[in-house]
């Protein structure tokens, strides 16, 4: 019992706390939230656990929107069945590109992936233009149909599904963190050779990490289109296809609720400094040489260890202390 | 397809591949001494069209304002260097490419804030025309490939024949033993970057008066420039001036076909060439991951 709640404690003290963004915070913030950290969640995963840095993170990205929009505007009206719809072809394309793209070494894997952005992104824009309707977009807000118990038209009710959906990938991402796979992730990472010696392919392993990631990805795609009720090519736009990086970085990489904090800080210095100044590049572009600087570890790096100690403190020493009094 | 379009649409891609040679050229170089990324090359390239700008604004002559904009890249990737660059250049790559990348995100706000949102035209410094086999075609054009083949030979003297390129040159074979023989390999390192500094700001200059300049333009040919390198073999200067002219030829001949392509299709030549040789047309095996 003791042990399921040290598992469970974390993730249900984020999710309180992002529900409290909910209620103090505008709605269209909190929504940008929530997505944006699926989206980054993605990045992070590679990054961090896999150590492939991804900058085409927009490619997955619109391939689970086009997904959910294709249906959407063309057949059908149930926002579900588009979601499902827009991972599968997420699953699907990632599993094909991926099997060619994961056997690259890091750098160039961060260079195809952003060709395969670029190459997306003119696909919906010019020559699948009689589809796509080019840079206008696809627009189906009107086309979706109201579901009995959480109608996803409504932003409020959107709200509570993709929070619900946040809340079971990232139990997901802890619970494959403390599996083998997630660490058969960390050693091709660190020193591929020993884990060949173990017994394990490391083309499998690269292979299933990138398409979970590149799931996650295309499931925020989805949820972007549903939630937008519209999906242009501006999403896998090349000039944005940093974007989850600075985001991974900034929360902290690895970490499993950096995307979280990252995704609040980044969504909320855009929104605050924007309104000051126009020039916000300048500014996040040199947080993020100084975080590199600093040691790489990111807002919810450096904050955990000292979260933990604060924490912890007062249900540690003293057990120490017990234990130590029993040896005398 | 008509004689004349094609001649036109040779000189337009040998042009647009000579500016993309001088932008690649600086990476290469980077990453074949250095084992960095340096996506900030890409800032300077944006540094010197602005300041190819603003001294054509005062100076009423575009080539003072080339040769200002190579000054100011110059000075800027000095700066760099020796507050970011100095302490990371023992990182990893991907490392190194995060960093470079928020030195671009900041430049990008930087030129934001000086020179503001709008874009801004730079107009040709030659108006004149050359006839090549009948076919009216712009001198400047010719000259920008002219000044991109002279660099070409410049960096292969610069290379061969004095010592500090041949230091260079040993340092992209083995760091380590250059340093052995006593070489200061962080003065070659430093003058390796100011190098690549100014040719992207050369870059810059002879681009502003093709193109309207604009505080994103150098996210908008980052794709390109780093396609280049890695199509030519990342470290190899004669790859990447042959990798160049072959995107600038894809990009001007594709688009006389089917002009959605001109985007595409080298993004689609570099995912084809590195699956079939990862390592690029005259790629070197890497020696530090």
């Amino acid at each position: 019992m003791m042990n399921l709640f040290r598992w469970w404690w974390g993730i249900l003290l984020t999710f309180f706390l992002l529900a409290l963004v909910r209620v103090f915070l505008p709605l269209p913030f909190a929504n940008e939230i929530i997505i944006f950290s699926i989206y980054t969640m993605g990045c992070s995963f590679l990054l961090g656990r896999v150590g492939f840095i991804s900058f085409g993170q927009p490619a997955y990205l619109a391939v689970g929107a086009y997904g959910t929009a294709f249906y959407l505007y063309y057949f059908g009206t149930n926002p579900y069945i588009g979601i499902l719809l827009g991972i599968l072809s997420g699953v699907v394309i990632s599993m094909i590109v991926g099997a060619f793209f994961v056997r690259l070494r890091s750098d160039y894997f961060a260079l195809v992936n952003l060709a395969l952005a670029v190459i997306i992104f003119y696909l919906m824009e010019k020559v699948l233009a009689k589809i796509t309707h080019g840079d206008n977009g696809l627009w189906f807000l009107a086309n979706m149909s109201s579901t009995p118990v959480l109608d996803l038209g409504k932003p409020s009710h959107f709200f509570i599904f993709a929070f619900l959906v946040a809340l079971a990938l990232w139990t997901f991402y802890k619970y494959l963190d403390d599996s083998l796979f997630g660490a058969c992730c960390l050693a091709t990472k660190i020193n591929e050779d020993k884990l060949k010696f173990l017994g394990y392919s490391n083309f499998a392993i690269r292979w299933m990490a990138f398409i979970i990631a590149n799931t996650t990805t295309a499931l925020a795609g989805s949820l972007y289109a549903v939630y937008l009720g519209f999906v242009s090519p501006a999403i896998t736009h090349p000039a944005r296809a940093a974007d989850p990086v600075i985001v991974t970085i900034l929360g902290g990489v690895g970490t499993l609720y950096g995307p979280i904090v990252g995704a609040i800080a980044y969504t909320g210095m855009k929104d605050l400094l924007s309104g000051f100044i126009t020039n916000w590049e300048l500014f996040i572009g040199l947080l993020l040489v100084f975080i590199m600087l600093a040691g790489e570890k990111g807002i919810w790096g450096t904050l955990e260890p000292i979260l933990k100690k604060a924490l912890f403190r007062k249900a540690i020493l003293p057990r120490f202390q017990e234990s130590g009094d029993k040896s005398k | 397809m008509d004689a004349q379009l094609l001649i036109s649409g040779v000189i337009f891609g040998l042009s647009i591949g000579s500016i993309f040679f001088l932008l690649a050229i600086g990476l290469s170089l980077c990453f074949g001494l250095m084992r960095i990324i340096s996506l900030d090359q890409l800032l300077y390239y944006s540094v010197g069209a602005y300041i190819t700008y603003t001294l054509h604004v005062v100076t009423g002559n575009t080539w003072v304002g080339v040769f200002g904009g190579m000054v100011a890249a110059g000075i800027v990737s000095f700066g760099v260097e020796r507050f970011v660059f100095l302490r990371i250049y023992e990182r990893d790559i991907a490392f190194t490419m995060i960093t470079s990348f928020g030195i671009l995100f900041a430049g990008v706000g930087a030129i934001k804030y000086i020179w503001g949102l709008i874009p801004r035209p730079v107009p040709v410094p030659i108006d004149a025309q050359v006839g090549i086999l009948g076919t009216g075609v712009p001198a400047y054009r010719l000259i920008v490939i002219g000044i991109s083949l002279l660099v070409y030979l410049g960096i292969w003297l610069f290379l061969n024949r004095t010592i500090i390129g041949k230091a260079i040159r040993a340092g992209i074979e083995d760091v380590e033993h250059v340093e052995g023989l006593g070489v200061n390999v962080y003065r070659l390192f430093t003058i390796t970057f100011i190098i690549a500094g100014i040719l992207s700001g050369l870059a810059g200059g002879l681009h502003s008066s093709l193109i309207m300049v604009d505080p994103q333009m150098g996210l908008e040919v980052l794709a390109l420039a780093f396609m280049v390198v890695i199509i030519g073999g990342l470290g190899s200067i004669k790859g990447t001036l042959a990798s160049a002219f072959i995107v600038g030829q894809v990009i001007s001949l594709g688009s006389l076909v089917y002009a959605p392509l001109a985007q595409m299709a080298p993004f689609a030549t570099m995912l084809v060439i590195l699956l079939i040789k990862p390592t690029g047309l005259w790629g070197s095996k890497l020696l530090k991951r």
